[in-house]
């Protein structure tokens, strides 16, 4: 049509990066380390046929802000809130003796003073998109050591936030500049912060409660959002990153974050398959392998040691030792953060690319080795349990965590659903509700009796928040088949499920997957409506005191404690395509 | 920060204030998208930014070839056969005509014609999303005209894109567009399944897996000289997927789109220079020609066809907006170089400029359907409600149901065996050959007007029972002077209250019976006092009871 391509460079990345996704797919690795893969073969160290420039370099950055803006975006301080003393306590000396370790290391293989600083700031992180994503996978990242990692990983997040704020800053000769630079950036980000914090009680509430029915203008004016503290940022001199990471932050507090996060999750995907790719693009061969033998050492020392370091202070704050055991051992891989700072090391000239890519080499290396760790992490415990009991002692215990089990679901908060949540109450203890329509998330907050989630079932985030596969019993009002045909693929064999359907086919469909009971209204009314139309006329007093009864339970309704105006949810949501 | 990301920023940060316009005033924000482009205008004159809208088109063909529902194509056509027909042969032809009278040539003239006759989906969706739900008939036959003009368009398009009008190349064109539509199916067949299961129940790897194909099938097109459009459509109908992983994809996908979509609208208007005298004429015929000609000839064909004059209004008055694949073609034709600026300025004004009227017009309809349109039409229709209705003329103490859908024909079925009297009111003409099999007395008509109610016999009935949950309509037949029982029907119990405050014997809401029937068999599945096995094995064998008596008809929510 054109000559322009769509963007060749760009188009050829994300088929090839799906292709090595596939075929990493087969082995159980991440995707992350297919795409950097994905760079290595298309970038000069392979084929040199794509280059990180123009379009791709745009894109890579755009993932970048994306992913901060993710990450913030899932900084609830409610989900750590019982375990947050612990996880600071933890996550402030992780990130000090790690980057001690880290410098050590460096130091020990003979890297030159400053390669050394951006080595030991970058390897401090474990990688959150690994650990999450496999931990998610394996259900365990509401466990009690799924949370302290989690925990510790959004402290580290704001380290993090720093370290690349302080690699943007234009001086950093002297330690006095250093020193000075840091407090600029310090007021800064506490400057926008602070508007962030401000944005999040006062504005973004009213504003997104106002918008958050309209998907299309959600995703859009969260994007806006995004981008005008990406704007920001960039007037103060501050990184990309950082505005998008505090855009996020002053979203997440609301309840509408966790629907969002699904909106922009693969949005992130999408670009941020770029952004490693184009890591790897980067690098020469001889970059690559220049410090092989160093990042062998350095990565089996770097996780020998993350271990214990890890272990020794969960340790310290009592917990179990099978929690500090699993805690440690999900952290031992270098993040692909230390690409991110990397990479912005190699762009403000403080490293060479070999030193990016003896940084890449460590990521591949420790981020293969542990995802099978993490994977196999109870049966590694398991092996070593007998002489790590030696840890044991009378004090140390889990804390208990608030998570949902055996509790009731409902999806969607409209008139069919009402009566039967006191009854689903009485019975599991725990009713919560899922719904997509704020004015029925303010009424149940007003009301204050039953848990709550805003969003689209159709959302593995929702899904994952509401625990689905632990629920014993779940109540679908939606008649979109799609949904109820999700939800009954998800639930576990014992869980009763009772969905709503339009047609009889449906109907039968979902009984065949194992619903326990299918209203069907329409059909339903039929039923009544014929029945009353017959009493009409065989016998009308007959007639006139059924539908009294009927007509006494609409005006109690109408009368009842919360009298809403609840119209028929389209809690699946509307369809998003 | 890379000077894209400047100028991704001005055009979210804009789109983001207008969208919030939009919500305020419930419009869609496709027009505010373009008009956030118009003021931005010069500041993003960026080449990347041409690349990445092009991006936005293919994502939105993209999803519209996955969310298109071939099954229903037949329906599609049936409804909207003369709405096509009439768009070919009157609207088109006059649109064409127009151009050519602004002095255009071939190629222009058949740019404005494209964009005076097709209507937009996603604004229209938008607008009658309550009646498609309440699956009223003229919600049903828009959306319908709507499915058809979007086929109608990529095909279009695949013409359009040849540079040259020989009949080789445009031949070829065809040839090229039915050969991706082949390969999609080996795709849909074979490819995509491979992906799913290679994927390994990762929704990422589906998902850019999914992307992967839509590549393939542009670089195809543009390899092949077609429009990526068409590439774009056989990708989409490539990766229909029905298995249940697909809801997370598409809505991966959908993400993706609205994002690239946004960046499409908004460098669409940012297109668009300072309008000329010359530019604001055209921009205005093209205006007046989809407000106001298109809606009047499809309503005239709606009627011809034997819909009632409130359904053919209702629905012809949706249609009267500018298609978002229109714009396609616009852009398309600008890419080529082949669309003179004017032209291409005008019809994004008039694109933009339609889009909100349509729905602000939307918020008058009723009013100049009652003291226009209804006053002219209704009167010229009583000849052919006679002529499809038939009601026995003594009839007096008997029961007129409304509409005849799944609940008028379970009423219909009950009054058979008790043999009271009855007649059914239904204006959905696919019901019409059912109803006329079935049904003793029957009107083909508009329960909303008064004649095909008159014809019901309305005065003399002893009960009017509606299985319609449309407010109008309940208030409507509220206002009739008759002694008869009124039941009518809503969603909500707090309507039902509102309406039993007048004289109405009982509201039926399906909702409360359906919670009532719920919390009951809640209670005694919670309990262990209803065997789960029985329950479904009896709720079974009444759904199979329904299907006998074809009570599940395939029209019709009522």
């Amino acid at each position: 049509m054109s000559e322009i391509a769509l963007a060749a460079d760009f188009a050829i990345i994300v088929v090839v990066a799906t292709t090595v996704g596939l075929v990493a797919r087969q082995t159980g690795q991440p995707t992350i380390i297919a795409y950097i893969l994905t760079g290595l073969i298309l970038g000069p160290v392979m084929f040199g046929i794509v280059t990180e420039e123009g379009l791709v370099e745009s894109m890579a950055e755009l993932g970048l802000g994306f992913l901060l803006f993710l990450l913030g975006m899932k900084m609830r301080f409610e989900d750590i809130r019982e375990i947050l003393r612990p996880i600071v306590n933890i996550a402030v000396w992780q990130t000090i003796l790690q980057t001690a370790l880290a410098l050590a290391v460096a130091w020990a293989l003979g890297f030159d003073p400053t390669e050394i600083v951006v080595i030991a700031l970058a390897t401090v992180f474990g990688a959150t998109p690994i650990i999450v994503k496999i931990l998610t996978d394996k259900d365990e990242i509401t466990s009690l050591p799924g949370k302290i990692d989690v925990g510790v990983l959004i402290v580290q997040d704001i380290y993090l936030v720093v370290v690349l704020a302080l690699l943007g800053a234009d001086e950093l000769g002297s330690a006095s500049e250093i020193a000075t630079t840091l407090a600029v950036i310090a007021v800064m980000m506490a400057f926008i912060g602070l508007f962030s914090i401000a944005s999040s009680r006062y504005l973004l509430p009213g504003l997104f409660r106002r918008i958050a029915d309209d998907k299309d203008v959600f995703l859009v004016v969260a994007i806006a959002w995004a981008f005008l503290f990406i704007a920001v940022s960039e007037q103060f001199d501050l990184s990309l990153e950082v505005g998008a990471f505090l855009a996020g932050i002053s979203i997440a507090q609301l309840p509408y974050s966790t629907e969002l996060e699904d909106r922009i999750t693969p949005i992130t995907d999408f670009f941020i398959l770029v952004f490693f790719a184009s890591i790897g693009l980067r690098l020469e061969a001889g970059d690559l392998l220049a410090y092989w033998l160093e990042a062998i050492v350095a990565s089996v020392v770097l996780m020998i040691g993350n271990f214990w370091i890890m272990f020794y202070l969960i340790d310290r704050e009592e917990f179990s030792v099978e929690t500090s055991f699993l805690g440690a051992v999900n952290m031992v891989q270098v993040s692909e953060f230390s690409l991110v700072v990397g990479a912005l090391a190699v762009s403000r000239e403080f490293i060479g690319t070999e030193v990016l890519g003896y940084l890449s080499l460590m990521a591949l290396l420790t981020m293969s080795v542990s995802t099978y760790i993490i994977n196999y992490n109870h049966a590694i415990y398991d092996r070593v349990k007998p002489w790590f009991s030696r840890f044991e002692s009378e004090e140390k215990g889990d804390v208990d965590l608030e998570k949902y089990s055996n509790h009731a679901i409902a999806i969607g908060y409209d008139e069919i659903t009402e009566r039967a949540l006191p009854i689903l109450e009485d019975e599991y203890g725990e009713v919560v509700i899922i719904d997509r329509r704020t004015d029925h998330i303010d009424a149940l907050a007003e009301a204050d009796r039953y848990e709550y989630i805003y969003g689209d079932f159709r959302h593995g985030e929702i899904r994952k928040e509401a625990n689905l596969k632990g629920a014993s019993f779940v109540l679908s009002s939606t008649v979109q088949p799609d949904v109820n045909r999700a939800l009954l693929d998800e639930v576990s064999d014992e869980t009763t499920v009772f969905v709503e359907a339009e047609r009889i086919d449906d109907a039968r469909d979902l009984y065949d997957r194992g619903a326990a009971y299918v209203v069907m209204s329409t059909h339903l009314t039929g039923e009544k409506l014929s029945e009353y139309v017959e009493q009409y006329f065989t016998d009308r007093d007959a007639f006139r005191s059924s539908i009294e009864a009927d007509i006494d339970r609409i005006q109690q309704r109408v009368n009842g404690e919360t009298p809403r105006r609840l119209s028929r949810t389209q809690s699946g949501g509307d369809d998003d395509d | 920060m890379t000077e894209l990301i400047t100028t991704l920023a001005v055009v979210f940060i804009t789109a983001g204030l207008f969208l919030l316009i939009a919500n305020q005033l419930s419009l869609s924000p496709i027009p505010f998208f373009l008009v956030a482009g118009l003021v931005t205008g010069r500041f993003i004159e960026d080449p990347e930014l041409v690349e990445l809208a092009q991006w936005g088109i293919a994502f939105l063909v993209f999803t519209f070839g996955f969310r298109t529902d071939f099954g229903s194509v037949e329906g599609v056509i049936r409804d909207a056969e003369t709405a096509a027909v009439t768009q070919l042969v009157v609207v088109g032809p006059i649109a064409f005509a127009v151009a050519t009278l602004f002095g255009y040539g071939v190629e222009n003239a058949v740019y404005f014609a494209v964009a005076a006759t097709l209507s937009s989906t996603i604004v229209g969706a938008r607008e009658l999303e309550q009646e498609i739900r309440n699956n009223l008939v003229y919600g049903r036959l828009a959306s319908s005209v709507h499915l058809f003009d979007d086929l109608l368009a990529i095909g279009l398009i695949v013409v359009l894109s040849a540079d040259q009008y020989t009949t080789t190349i445009v031949t070829s064109k065809i040839g090229f567009g039915v050969i991706f539509l082949l390969a999609a199916l080996l795709v849909y067949r074979h490819g995509f399944p491979l992906l799913v299961r290679l994927a390994g129940g990762s929704d990422e790897l589906v998902m850019m897996g999914s992307i992967s194909i839509l590549i393939a099938f542009i670089a195809g097109a543009e390899f092949a000289d077609v429009s990526i459009v068409v590439g774009a459509f056989a990708a989409g109908i490539a990766v229909r997927g029905d298995d249940v992983s697909s809801i997370g994809v598409r809505n991966g996908i959908a993400s993706i789109r609205d994002f690239f979509v946004a960046i499409f609208f908004v460098t669409l208007g940012a297109l668009v220079s300072i309008p000329s005298v010359e530019v604001l004429v055209v921009a205005a015929t093209l205006a007046v020609l989809v407000l106001f000609v298109n809606p009047l000839v499809l309503m005239i064909a709606f009627v011809f066809e034997g819909y009632d004059a409130r359904t053919a209004f209702f629905a012809s008055t949706s249609l009267n907006q500018v298609s978002e694949l229109s714009l396609v073609v616009a852009i398309q034709a600008w890419l080529l170089g082949t669309i003179t600026e004017a032209l291409f300025d005008a019809i994004i004004l008039a694109a933009a400029a339609t889009m909100i009227l349509t729905s602000v017009a939307r918020r008058y309809e009723e009013p100049v359907y009652r003291s226009i349109v209804g006053r002219i039409l209704e009167e010229r229709q009583t000849q052919k409600i006679d002529d499809r209705s038939y009601v026995e003329s003594d009839l007096t103490d008997h029961i007129v149901i409304v509409g005849y859908g799944r609940q008028g024909r379970r009423l219909v079925e009950t009054c058979e065996r008790l043999d009271p009297e009855y007649v059914v009111v239904e204006n959905d003409p696919v019901l019409w050959d059912d109803m006329r099999a079935e049904c003793e007395n029957y009107v083909f008509g508009d329960a909303m007007s008064r004649y095909p109610l008159e014809k019901a016999r309305i005065g003399a009935a002893a009960l009017v029972v509606s299985t319609v949950d449309h407010r109008p309509l309940s208030e409507a037949l509220l206002e009739i002077e008759t002694d008869a029982d009124l039941v009518l029907r809503t969603e909500t119990s707090v309507e039902a209250h509102e309406l039993l405050d007048s004289d109405v014997t009982y509201v039926s809401v399906p909702n409360v019976l359906a919670s009532d029937q719920l919390s009951d068999t809640v209670e005694a599945v919670v309990r262990g006092e209803l065997d789960e096995a029985d329950a479904r094995a009896e709720h079974l064998e009444t759904l199979e009871t329904l299907e006998r008596y074809k009570l599940d008809a395939r029209f019709g929510n009522r």
